[in-house]
């Protein structure tokens, strides 16, 4: 699969930024911060309408047929424009899941309603620091669940859940529908990103995969999404480089544009440098999905839009001076998702191991 | 196989069968005397084979190919360390300059085929000892003599300037303009009367620049490669010659598999070092950035197949990839711990920790410095401002030293 995008491609990056552009706003997006629990409906009710839910699913689950490339695209430009709900991620990975791992029936159940929208999807892997855990706090007693799945992205929301349970002594993958399951909001600095904690009291949950194979098919879907999220990463760095490279041509002191100063356009120069490292491992790993180095590119893909955002959010309000740290202007949306993206799919240090592991050799 | 993969194959097998005769192997222990004849040899037999001046026309010895069969070749050839660094500057900036803006079209021709050849040298004489960044501050002048040019001044860094036969300068040719406006371009015989070369030894023992005095040197006007006061357009052409250049992510420095095997085979804190948070965490940042440099280049490449001009991203690898190099080396030192001690000055620097660490600035000076760099893409690519600069639109011999 080549890394050049294609004049359709092209056209999804234009067309949905576009879009994102003229239905998200910094004043809709702030009052989010200050409820727990609720998220941007436009941003949803746009994502279903724009077919972006099904874009990577299967034509023959009523999918578009389309791949992580294009799905990518979307993310970053919902990444510039701090996309309002997590679903398109974590839907994504459970649609992948089922699609990978699961039967006939359980496709035919789920990937039609999770390619319209109407269903929402949520993974449950992590366990506090492992993102990973070989021995989840949910455990699967024959076909039952039991325990707590923490801070799940989308978990407020989600009809249905890919979790990792402890099966027990090893890890299972299992698909739960979480219809009348207790979640309860986690109040968060990113209160648009419906994070709950699930509570499983003895609920049936159908098995994917077992044992090596569950962690694999775990670790490929915390990669699939991976790359999503790293898009959307780079999406939100780009951006901000963009609004301190406006802000030093306008803003003076001393006489001149403080874009004049070396120790503000380096800083952006910096910034430049950081965004386009990511976007090209984002495009490499995204042409990898399928290949025997796709969670060595997905992994690379993840370190490095995780700087890039990070580094993004706290240069570019450093550069604004004191009004770079109002809520109004709202560069504390960033600031907020920079920290809760890199958190989702596993943070730095759970892929600087993965990717580790495989440099020297050491994979399972 | 498209052309440019079945060109690359009879790339590979071609130097595969020479690497033996020229490369890294043949190479070990020679003088650099001795180093020097194997590189004109190896350049010859490039020539001879057609893959010297790939990208050049035929007329002047070159194979009339794209640039892309140039970058592509360029990219196999580095696997092997041959002694082609002789001519990296020489056919990489002075020469192509050369046949652009050489007046003399059948002097211009004798010279281009034994560069090419690897018979002649030539040196790019820009730097000086009052400026390397700032170009245009340049003070060696060229005044009117008859009917020819009078030069006099000294320039710096001119590498390879001990071996050249040739060199391409930029002098001043009136003061009493602002900066840019009163430089000329010239081309000058390296054994013309009055030129001194001096070598410079630098700190990692090898002495590959030197410093140039030109007392009272005399050339006559059809050296001349520019209009009068016109030198500075000339220059920033040469600069941007080679802008999509083979580059390497590891920074010319060791490969990361290099540090990984070191990292396995050190025991730190009675394990191996490749278990050890700190060493897993730089060894995991210095794949991402390379793996983001090669991706940008293999784009760049592909961008360039498909008839387009491959973005400014480009311009990152030498800036990002040198610096991350030298602090892996210093850490890659770390790691011997009393063994890092060693150093031999004749190690490549390719293969050898000490060596990239102590020859890691050099890259980040030359051909444009980090901060450079970093004000090019700010301003070329962000369109952030210029810095202050009090000499701007002064006559020269008027800007306050």
């Amino acid at each position: 699969m080549t890394i050049l995008y294609d004049e359709g491609q092209q056209a999804i990056a234009t067309e949905s930024r576009r879009v994102l552009e003229a239905r998200t706003s910094t004043e809709a997006l702030l009052p989010l911060l200050e409820s727990v629990g609720d998220y941007h409906r436009p941003f949803w009710d746009t994502a279903k309408e724009q077919g972006w839910t099904a874009l990577a699913l299967p034509e023959v689950h009523d999918g578009l047929g389309l791949g992580l490339i294009e799905l990518g695209l979307i993310a970053h430009q919902a990444g510039r424009s701090l996309s309002g709900a997590p679903f398109l991620t974590s839907g994504f990975g459970a649609a992948k899941a089922i699609e990978l791992y699961g039967s006939d029936a359980q496709k035919a159940r789920w990937l039609p309603a999770l390619a319209s929208g109407d269903s929402i999807g949520a993974i449950a892997f992590a366990a506090g620091p492992d993102a990973l855990p070989s021995r989840p706090d949910v455990k699967l007693t024959g076909d039952l669940l039991d325990g707590a799945a923490r801070g799940v992205s989308g978990g407020l929301a989600a009809d249905v859940a890919i979790v990792l349970a402890n099966g027990p002594g090893m890890p299972v993958l299992t698909l739960v529908d979480l219809a009348g399951v207790e979640r309860t909001a986690v109040a968060s600095f990113d209160n648009s990103r419906g994070l709950a904690d699930l509570s499983f009291a003895a609920r049936p949950a159908e098995t994917l995969a077992i044992g090596h194979a569950a962690r694999d098919a775990a670790l490929h879907i915390l990669a699939l999404q991976a790359v999503v999220t790293a898009h959307e990463q780079t999406g939100g760095a780009e951006v901000l480089m963009e609004i301190a490279r406006d802000y030093a041509l306008t803003r003076r002191a001393f006489g001149q544009p403080i874009g004049a100063f070396q120790s503000v356009k380096h800083r952006i120069a910096e910034l430049y440098g950081l965004v386009e490292l990511a976007r090209a491992n984002c495009i490499h790993a995204a042409s990898r999905e399928g290949a025997a180095d796709f969670i060595t590119a997905a992994a690379a893909a993840r370190l490095s839009a995780t700087e890039a955002y990070d580094t993004a959010a706290r240069d570019c309000v450093q550069i604004h001076g004191g009004i770079g740290v109002t809520w109004d202007l709202g560069l504390h949306l960033h600031m907020r998702r920079a920290r809760s993206l890199a958190i989702e799919q596993g943070s730095s240090l759970f892929w600087e191991d993965v990717l580790v592991d495989r440099l020297a050799g050491e994979a399972a | 196989m498209t052309d440019l993969e079945t060109y690359r194959a009879k790339a590979a097998a071609w130097l595969d069968s020479v690497a033996p005769t020229y490369g890294r192997e043949a190479r070990k222990g020679l003088a650099e005397a001795d180093d020097l004849a194997l590189g004109r040899r190896y350049q010859k037999a490039k020539f001879d084979a057609g893959f010297a001046g790939i990208n050049w026309p035929t007329e002047y010895g070159g194979q009339g190919l794209g640039h892309l069969e140039k970058v592509t070749f360029d990219a196999e050839e580095m696997k092997h360390g041959f002694p082609n660094f002789y001519f990296g500057i020489s056919l990489g900036m002075p020469v192509p300059v050369l046949m652009q803006f050489g007046s003399d079209r059948e002097f211009v021709k004798e010279r281009v085929l034994k560069a090419l050849q690897g018979e002649e040298i030539w040196c790019q004489l820009f730097s000086e000892p009052s400026g390397g960044s700032d170009l245009a501050g340049l003070r060696t002048k060229a005044e009117p003599d008859g009917n020819g040019w009078k030069i006099n001044g000294q320039k710096v860094w001119t590498s390879w300037a001990h071996y050249s036969d040739y060199g391409v300068i930029v002098v001043r040719t009136d003061p009493t303009v602002p900066k840019h406006k009163g430089l000329t371009y010239f081309w000058v015989d390296m054994k013309a009367p009055g030129v001194t070369v001096r070598p410079i030894k630098l700190a990692g023992g090898d002495s590959h620049v030197n410093e140039v005095f030109f007392d009272d040197v005399k050339i006559s006007d059809d050296h001349r490669m520019s209009p009068v006061g016109g030198g500075f357009a000339v220059a920033i052409t040469t600069l941007m010659i080679e802008r999509y250049v083979a580059t390497d992510s590891a920074g010319f420095g060791p490969h990361l598999d290099l540090f990984v095997d070191l990292a396995k085979d050190t025991l730190l804190n009675g394990k191996p070092a490749i278990e050890d948070g700190r060493i897993r965490h730089q060894i995991a940042r210095n794949h991402a950035m390379r793996s983001g440099l090669d991706s940008i280049n293999v784009r760049a490449r592909l961008m360039m197949q498909a008839g387009m001009i491959p973005g400014a991203e480009g311009s990152l690898n030498k800036l990002v990839a040198v610096r991350s190099r030298q602090k892996l080396s210093e850490l890659a030192i770390d790691l011997q711990g009393s063994d890092g001690f060693a150093f031999d000055e004749h190690a490549s620097q390719k293969e050898d920790w000490a060596s990239s660490w102590i020859n890691a600035p050099t890259g980040r000076i030359a051909g444009g410095s980090d901060e450079t760099l970093l004000n090019t893409i700010a301003e070329k690519v962000l369109g952030l401002p210029q810095d202050h600069r009090p000499d701007k639109g002064i006559p020269f011999n008027q800007i306050p030293a």
